[in-house]
């Protein structure tokens, strides 16, 4: 269940890598702040779950492309470690944009709580399966996009091979702006879906930031598929820890996967780019 | 200080400072160290509220032999590092003599001995055990019933109960552990059984992991030693989850906020324990009257006890420091003196060279020698439609 | 307010300690290393330990934090040989959460989220607040002017020779014969070394440590003070770091001026303001204030 709300960010960020070759660490706040702008959409004005988890995509997006406008595009000539740095310190101006509007303290959602099924000795949430389900449209959805609209092909083109993309005349920061919209709008949709199995505060995304580095590591960074596949192993491997580890290290197991890959395989599971 | 942002955040509240330094010789200054913001967040603002008032009050009345109160005012966050940030600050730089009002027991451990070092008044509202066997040389005074007098009365509710198989999902904090051994004693004493106890990190979102363990033990009862924000989760999963059992949980995190945000049916039937406050005083009365309320928590209660309390010592004593506070604090709150309920009416028998014992809106308010008090009220209640009634008061 | 302004001198100083540990792995050797704050938690947890739980005294327990904390750096760095750029940055940053993590679940050690308190200081119980501010603030800037030296001296020396030339090309040091894994463990070693050094100050003078003090702010605010200063030159990272901690303090003042903001919300302001001067500096004058002599500085390793 879990692997499959930490694939839609975990797509979204390996979305961004692949066109535009940086870690983006605001991917976090990002998160954040689809999380809230689906909050809001579900509390301040009514709408049921579908509409806030698109409210929460298109408000993130757009967060997204502004943000990287502003902050991010200026700074890709200087390099991909610099830009890194500076979403570090673009993802800590968001969280506080946040915080200064919502404050520190938690939020529900106003949805119905239902007990959970049960059978055959374990139980799942109505809300979980709920949550696995819209995590797998949004990822039919991308496909779609990435394979049968233009934009998407396009988008495609650049990732892997940005050289010949340009050469055919292809506007690269139009589809890096494309990429913008729908690599953090997905974030941001993950957000909610997070949100919505926990709670809504500014550290929303913050704590499964690690979680979903790790997933687009594993998988292959700048891979869409291997996000995916990255995502579902690391879903599994924090079930699977808490034989050995207590609860709390969950997120140990995030860095442990990344170590692991990054030291014998740079390129994860699916990736084509080694360095 | 960069290091952090709650660091930061603490001593940056410098703007609202209240001075009323009128009269000639020095104020006695005090410092408001309580939760403005975080798990304890729905108390500060009232105890802060209390404190200032209770300083007017003397103030307005002449102050004590003429020396005006100061306050400061300062924001826990309900952490340890703020707390410490802030407790820094009162102590090195408003040069305080008594800090008043810290309620999470992490908070206090951590602050205590700034205080104890300094020579200066720590007066709490915080439970844990540990705190009063720390080394504190006297400078360590609790209004708040501690653990084991929480527990054992907790713990006897739920025997009149009938509960037979306790167990106890517990935040990480300073009593936990304490808690519970406590609760076993008693259960056992009772014909019950304490089953087992989880501790988790009050930070999480989710506790499904600890909640599955939980009722793997087929528990008759929980015992919820949470705050507000995990207690909000808890209910909910708990409610998920499909258990139907009895829940104990201590009021201060039975919020009205909490019980408002959930659903009737993730709270209805949950029983909370609280220390009452001694509703016949005259002290209580007052109380009501600043917070514009028929039932001010208990933790304004005190507060508005320790501020007394003190302009009484530092009048018995004829100086403002700490240290003089810690000497005299005993000879006003309790022994053979006339029973008064403020310190003004207190200051006019002192002035007479009458003996004092001070009884307040928490309670009789007298303090064994390592700062604890002796005997308090409890009030026991059930929520019925995301309301607390009262079941029992004793 | 004397005392006030000598504990900020000693934040200060332990922010240059900080820089100075950075500046020898990042600014020198060209590895980022954003795992800062588990090596500041390590020497302030070491410390705290040794000195309260078993006795010592703080010079032993001081240097015992910074022997722990170069440990952990070497290990580190062997780990982490081969990585490179964002790969690094992310591994270390992974690395200062599971300290986090470690420190606010090992409750035996630790002592869990409520932290270690009543952690002694310098002469902390005969001497007034204000003497041990004071004092504090002596004895930390001592140890700054030392650490200053001595790590001038190393970057004029043939190991940070050595070092520049991996930063610039690794390939071309490793065939030039020096053995690349040898001098990168040694200088994170070196790095962490010093902010091991910085936690320990940290703790003895606050009194305590817990695992909300280790904030991805604090590596940021570093990696700031460096940006400002200029990487590479130690004197840069002092600079740096001094700057840094008047933008900080100044910007405690913004409570003041707009009254009408919750604590909250003045908080989340300051550190807004603080990730904004990076975006902005490293926008305008990416080589900070006192570039490397040598060659206009930037971040990537590249010919």
């Amino acid at each position: 269940m879990e692997g499959a709300v930490l694939a839609v960010p975990a797509i979204g960020f390996n979305a961004v890598y692949a066109v535009l070759r940086f870690a983006n660490f605001a991917v976090a706040s990002i998160a954040t702040i689809g999380a809230f702008a689906g909050w809001t959409a579900n509390t301040a004005l009514g709408w049921p779950i579908v509409p806030s988890l698109i409210a929460a995509f298109a408000v993130a997006g757009v967060a997204g492309v502004v943000a990287d406008e502003a902050a991010l595009r200026p700074l890709r000539s200087s390099g991909a470690l610099t830009t890194t740095i500076a979403s570090v310190a673009l993802g800590i101006i968001l969280e506080n944009a946040v915080r200064f509007v919502f404050g520190n303290d938690p939020r529900g959602f106003d949805l119905a709580v239902h007990r959970d099924w049960r059978g055959f000795g374990l139980h799942a949430g109505p809300q979980q399966v709920q949550d696995a389900i819209a995590a797998i449209v949004a990822m039919a959805a991308l496909f779609c996009f990435l394979a049968f609209t233009r934009a998407g092909k396009t988008m495609r083109a650049v990732a892997d091979n940005p050289m010949l993309a340009s050469l055919k005349g292809i506007d690269a920061v139009r589809i890096g702006r494309i990429a913008n919209f729908v690599g953090l709008g997905l974030a941001g949709f993950g957000g909610m879906l997070v949100a919505l199995d926990t709670q809504v505060d500014p550290l929303t995304g913050f704590r499964v930031l690690l979680s979903i580095f790790a997933a687009a590591v594993v998988g292959g960074l700048g891979s869409v598929p291997g996000a995916v596949m990255g995502a579902f192993l690391i879903g599994i491997g924090e079930e699977m820890s808490l034989l050995v580890l207590p609860a709390t290290y969950r997120g140990a197991v995030g860095f442990l996967a990344i170590l692991l890959m990054l030291s014998f395989r740079p390129a994860g599971l699916l990736g084509q780019r080694a360095s | 200080m960069v290091i952090t942002r709650r660091t930061a955040l603490a001593v940056g509240l410098a703007a609202p400072f209240i001075r009323f330094a009128r009269a000639a010789d020095e104020p006695l200054r005090i410092g408001a160290l309580c939760p403005l913001t975080g798990a304890g967040g729905q108390y500060g603002p009232s105890m802060v509220k209390v404190i200032q008032a209770a300083a007017d009050e003397i103030n307005q009345a002449g102050g004590i032999g003429g020396r005006q109160i100061a306050v400061t005012v300062a924001d826990t966050q309900t952490n340890p590092d703020a707390g410490v940030a802030g407790a820094h600050k009162l102590i090195d730089v408003d040069r305080v003599s008594a800090v008043v009002g810290t309620w999470a027991s992490a908070v206090t451990t951590a602050v205590a001995p700034l205080c104890w070092e300094a020579k200066v008044m720590l007066f709490t509202v915080s439970g844990a055990d540990s705190i009063t066997k720390l080394p504190h040389q006297g400078y360590i005074i609790r209004t708040q019933p501690n653990t084991r007098l929480q527990m054992t009365r907790a713990t006897q509710f739920l025997i009149d109960n009938k509960a037979k198989r306790v167990f106890a999902l517990a935040a990480q904090t300073p009593f936990a552990v304490d808690s519970y051994t406590r609760i076993s004693e008693v259960m056992k004493a009772g014909g019950g059984e304490a089953i087992g106890q989880i501790i988790y990190d009050p930070k999480q979102t989710s506790f499904r992991s600890e909640i599955d363990r939980a009722l793997g033990e087929k528990p008759d009862t929980l015992f919820l030693n949470a705050y507000a924000p995990d207690l909000a989760v808890l209910l909910r999963e708990l409610y998920q989850a499909g258990y139907d059992g009895h829940r104990l949980t201590p009021g201060y995190a039975a919020t009205p906020t909490v019980l408002s945000s959930l659903q009737p049916e993730l709270t209805s039937g949950l029983w909370s324990f609280a220390p009452s406050p001694d509703l016949d005083s005259p002290a209580y009365a007052t109380v009501r009257k600043i917070l514009g309320t028929q039932n001010p928590d208990p933790y304004s209660c005190q507060v508005y006890d320790h501020v007394n309390m003190i302009a009484l010592a530092v009048a018995k004593s004829g100086q403002t420091t700490g240290m003089a506070i810690h000497d005299s604090i005993r000879k006003v709150s309790q022994g053979s003196g006339r029973e008064v309920h403020g310190a003004t009416e207190g200051m006019k028998l002192l002035a007479a060279g009458t003996g004092v014992n001070y009884s307040g809106a928490s309670g009789p308010c007298d303090f064994t020698p390592e700062g604890d008090i002796i005997s308090c009220k409890f009030r026991f209640d059930e929520v019925e439609g995301g309301q607390p009634k009262l079941l029992s008061l004793s | 307010m004397t005392a006030y302004l000598a504990s900020l001198m000693v934040f200060a100083g332990i922010n240059v300690l900080l820089a100075l540990g950075l500046n020898v792995v990042w600014g020198l050797g060209g590895m980022i290393n954003l795992g800062l704050a588990g090596f500041f938690a390590l020497g302030a947890y070491a410390s705290a330990l040794l000195s309260l739980r078993l006795g010592w005294p703080i010079p032993l327990a001081c240097l015992a934090a910074v022997g722990i904390a170069a440990a952990l750096g070497t290990v580190l760095a062997a780990v982490t040989a081969r990585l490179k750029g964002d790969y690094l940055a992310l591994v270390t940053l992974g690395f200062a959460q599971v300290i986090q993590l470690i420190a606010a679940n090992e409750r035996w050690l630790s002592n869990g989220t409520d932290g270690i308190s009543g952690v002694p200081g310098p002469w902390r119980s005969v001497l007034s607040p204000m003497q041990f501010d004071l004092l504090c603030m002596a004895l930390c800037w001592g140890l700054v002017v030392v650490c200053w030296a001595a790590l001038t001296r190393l970057a004029l020396s043939p190991f940070a020779r050595v070092l520049r030339a991996m930063r610039e090309d690794e390939m071309v040091a490793a065939v030039a014969g020096k053995r690349v894994l040898w001098f990168k463990i040694r200088a994170f070693a070196l790095g962490t070394g010093v902010s091991g050094l910085a936690g320990s100050v940290y703790v003895h003078f606050n009194g305590y440590i817990a695992p909300d003090s280790l904030d991805v702010l604090l590596t940021l605010n570093v990696v700031l003070a460096l940006t400002l200063g200029g990487t590479g030159r130690m004197a840069g990272a002092v600079i740096g770091a001094l700057l840094l901690e008047a933008l900080t303090e100044g910007s405690r003042f913004m409570g003041d001026v707009v009254p009408a903001l919750s604590p909250v919300q003045v908080a989340s302001l300051r550190e807004a303001v603080i990730g904004g001067v990076l975006i902005l500096v490293l926008r305008l004058r990416p080589q900070g204030l006192l570039p490397e002599a040598s060659r206009p500085m930037n971040l990537e390793p590249n010919r």
